[in-house]
């Protein structure tokens, strides 16, 4: 199958700046695929050059299996991280507007646009002006703005950024949905615990280099499974067995970070001989652990 | 062309729903009108109702003084006598005119053998040039009258010879002569310029205010990502030179009914008959639409390299220049249409709309000037669209800070 989105080696320089330096990734249909990074890292300039608002200065941009046109544009739903919408149009007439920008026919937008604002919750504010609107309702507006078209490419900027925790779900939901449908979602944030819930596959950048990516699962397997919690009833020497670099004892709780390739199973063996064991758990690597780790490396380097 | 039409009329809509379109469209008529009808009366009314003394050595002549005087009837004036007047008198005068009792006292003095008349006028103000005139001139017509009847003319054919004869200024158009006054075109020719001139820099600056709150409101980056820049620029110009067209024909229209109203025929007589041809109306459209095309596009391009509204507040002296001198040329142009300096101005094309226009109304210049104007002038918008589109283009995405020139000018060259 085709990817939806294929960036092959693709960089941007600025003036003084390198913002993406040799970047491929690809995003299959029915995937949410993580764009990862820190502040500045070249995110936002890649999905920039993915929309044709800037030129890619070498490599490749394709999309929808086809090399770069605007008229794949009309396939492509972009929310970008700073929201905008005409302050003095009404909120129906401006996401017909954007409908009808995007190659659809006034009541074809029209139609639509009610859907979604039923769906989304927000049929009453449809005849407001948006200036009136509260920030959690302009962000639901410019998010069916996004979808209108029914994009197979879908790009979010920091999507739930300054929602409340109901309408983040519902917004997340939504987006599981279209991603069940066959639609491609990428989706840009540094909230890896969203990352974490929602992706299928990610991409960390960092200083405009790609540094990790491929599908969750895989990522995580690379990153040893080293953080043991224990919760205990007794005598606590175990806490001196050799696998282990450091700890935090909390008295009955202890967090335990262990020697590279150390075994775990001994030091569960250990413990279970000493006290009473009332949770053993090895935790994989959390993402923000990952991230951290390797834009730290990164940095120091 | 699907994108600009649905920007242009995005654009149309929004503003002239707006309140500005609607308050803008009532108030600058009335303000003109007002500011017309002020200057008008307040020149007829000049002087009015003053307080004055005539004092003189020879009673008739004081008479006949007084008599001139009163014939103005808008002066609405008060006139006294005191002759004939000795020494004495004229300290008693002064003392009036420092007690605010009268306005001022005119002296004069007559040299019974040779008839030669001096004439001092005292007052409280030295500047009024009205009363100044009006007191000349009713002097001049007593002592005329009075020489007149003195070789044995009769009173009455004194009064007629003196009474002056009024220009009545008709103008050839089209091989016709045609009712027409000096004062008449040159209020016609003012409004239109100043008309033109506010349009479109009110239209221009417009066109940069909306690009700022597009970038502003970040709701660029959502448009840009189906809609090309060009065609988003195009559209927008479109959009609002449609509003200002609007505007302009609401005008007009307003100015044609009005016209055809019984006020009108009052109003419009004599002195302020005016004549706006067909050719003069479109020409008008097409000024407008240049001048228009001219100023936004630089607008346009100025706001992309700004943040906020106030940043790009400071350019526009930049943009008045032209309009201050062509306003400065003003009665140059009206009295010499056809000088080197008015011909070289009416080319410049930050000031064609404004200048030549001037020269339309006053004195209809060579058609070769005209279209050497418009030439020049459409040649200047594709150098500006050139210059502001690619300003625009890279600036829209510049977020932080103003750019400064040596960064304009590499994304010219990088663009």
């Amino acid at each position: 199958m085709a990817a939806v989105v294929e960036l092959d080696r693709i960089s941007k320089s600025y003036e003084n700046k390198i913002a993406v330096k040799d970047l491929s990734f690809r995003i299959d249909a029915g995937t949410m695929f993580g764009l990862l990074g820190p502040n500045g890292a070249g995110k936002t300039s890649t999905i920039r050059m993915m929309v044709g608002i800037t030129m890619p200065d070498s490599g490749t941009v394709n999309l929808l299996g086809k090399p770069f046109t605007r008229e794949s544009l009309k396939n492509v739903g972009y929310l970008p991280e700073e929201r905008g919408l005409y302050k003095k149009m009404k909120v129906m007439d401006q996401l017909i507007f954007m409908g009808q920008l995007r190659g659809l026919d006034p009541a074809t937008a029209g139609r639509r646009s009610h859907d979604w604002c039923e769906r989304l919750q927000i049929l009453d504010a449809a005849d407001k002006k948006t200036e009136e609107l509260s920030k959690g309702m302009q962000q639901k507006i410019q998010f069916i703005a996004t979808l209108l078209h029914d994009p197979a490419l879908i790009i979010m900027d920091e999507p739930f950024s300054g929602l409340d925790p109901v309408n983040t779900t519902l917004l997340q939901d939504t987006l599981v949905d279209l991603k069940k449908k066959g639609r491609a979602i990428l989706f840009s944030t540094h909230r890896m615990d969203q990352v974490e819930k929602l992706c299928d596959a990610i991409c960390l950048v960092n200083r405009g280099e790609g540094v990790l990516s491929g599908g969750m699962r895989e990522v995580k397997s690379r990153y040893e499974r080293n953080h043991v919690i224990i919760d205990f009833e007794g005598d606590n020497a175990f806490l001196n067995h050799p696998a282990i670099a450091e700890y935090k004892d909390y008295s009955s709780h202890v967090d335990i970070r262990l020697k590279p390739h150390a075994d775990a199973q001994s030091l569960l063996h250990a413990a279970a001989e000493k006290a009473a064991i009332y949770r053993f758990e090895l935790i994989e690597p959390s993402l923000e652990e990952i991230f951290i780790k390797t834009v730290g490396e990164k940095v120091d380097a | 062309m699907r994108d600009i039409r649905l920007i242009a009329k995005r654009e149309y809509l929004e503003q002239v729903r707006g309140k500005a379109f609607k308050i803008t469209t009532i108030l600058i008529p009335v303000i003109f009108a007002v500011v017309i009808a002020i200057s008008v009366l307040a020149g007829k009314y000049s002087g009015s109702g003053e307080h004055f003394v005539v004092a003189a050595n020879n009673a008739t002549l004081a008479e006949d003084v007084r008599a001139q005087l009163l014939t103005d009837k808008d002066a609405n004036l008060k006139v006294d006598v005191v002759a004939p007047a000795a020494a004495s008198d004229r300290q008693q005068l002064i003392d009036q005119v420092s007690q605010k009792q009268i306005d001022g006292y005119l002296w004069l003095t007559q040299d019974a053998s040779s008839g030669k008349t001096t004439a001092i006028y005292a007052g409280r103000s030295s500047g009024d040039f009205t009363t100044a005139g009006r007191l000349s001139d009713s002097l001049d017509k007593a002592i005329l009258q009075q020489q007149l009847t003195g070789h044995g003319v009769a009173a009455t054919d004194a009064a007629t010879l003196t009474k002056g004869v009024k220009i009545k200024t008709r103008q050839v158009r089209d091989g016709k002569e045609m009712d027409s006054s000096t004062l008449g075109t040159f209020i016609a020719a003012y409004v239109m310029a100043f008309l033109l001139t506010f349009t479109v820099m009110m239209y221009g600056m417009n066109v940069g205010r909306s690009v700022i709150q597009e970038k502003t409101s970040r709701i660029f980056e959502v448009m840009l990502s189906t809609v090309e820049p060009k065609n988003m620029l195009a559209g927008k110009l479109i959009g609002i030179g449609a509003v200002g067209l609007t505007q302009l024909a609401i005008w007009a229209a307003a100015a044609g009914i009005f016209s055809t109203t019984a006020l009108a025929a009052s109003v419009m007589t004599g002195d302020f008959q005016i004549h706006i041809s067909i050719p003069e109306i479109i020409l008008f459209a097409v000024y407008f639409l240049l001048g228009y095309a001219l100023y936004s596009t630089l607008f346009a391009g100025l706001a992309a390299t700004c943040e906020s509204e106030q940043e790009l507040q400071q350019y526009a002296p930049l943009a008045a220049v032209p309009v201050w001198l062509s306003f400065s040329m003003i009665t140059f142009i009206m009295s010499n249409p056809n000088s080197f300096w008015s011909v070289v101005v009416s080319l410049f094309p930050p000031c064609a709309p404004i200048a030549m226009f001037l020269r339309i109304a006053s004195q209809f210049p060579p058609m070769w000037q005209i279209a050497l104007s418009l030439v020049l002038l459409l040649l200047s918008v594709v150098f500006v669209v050139w210059f502001s589109s690619r300003i625009y283009r890279i600036g829209i995405l510049m977020y932080g800070k103003r750019a400064t020139i040596p960064e304009m000018l590499r994304w010219l060259r990088y663009s």
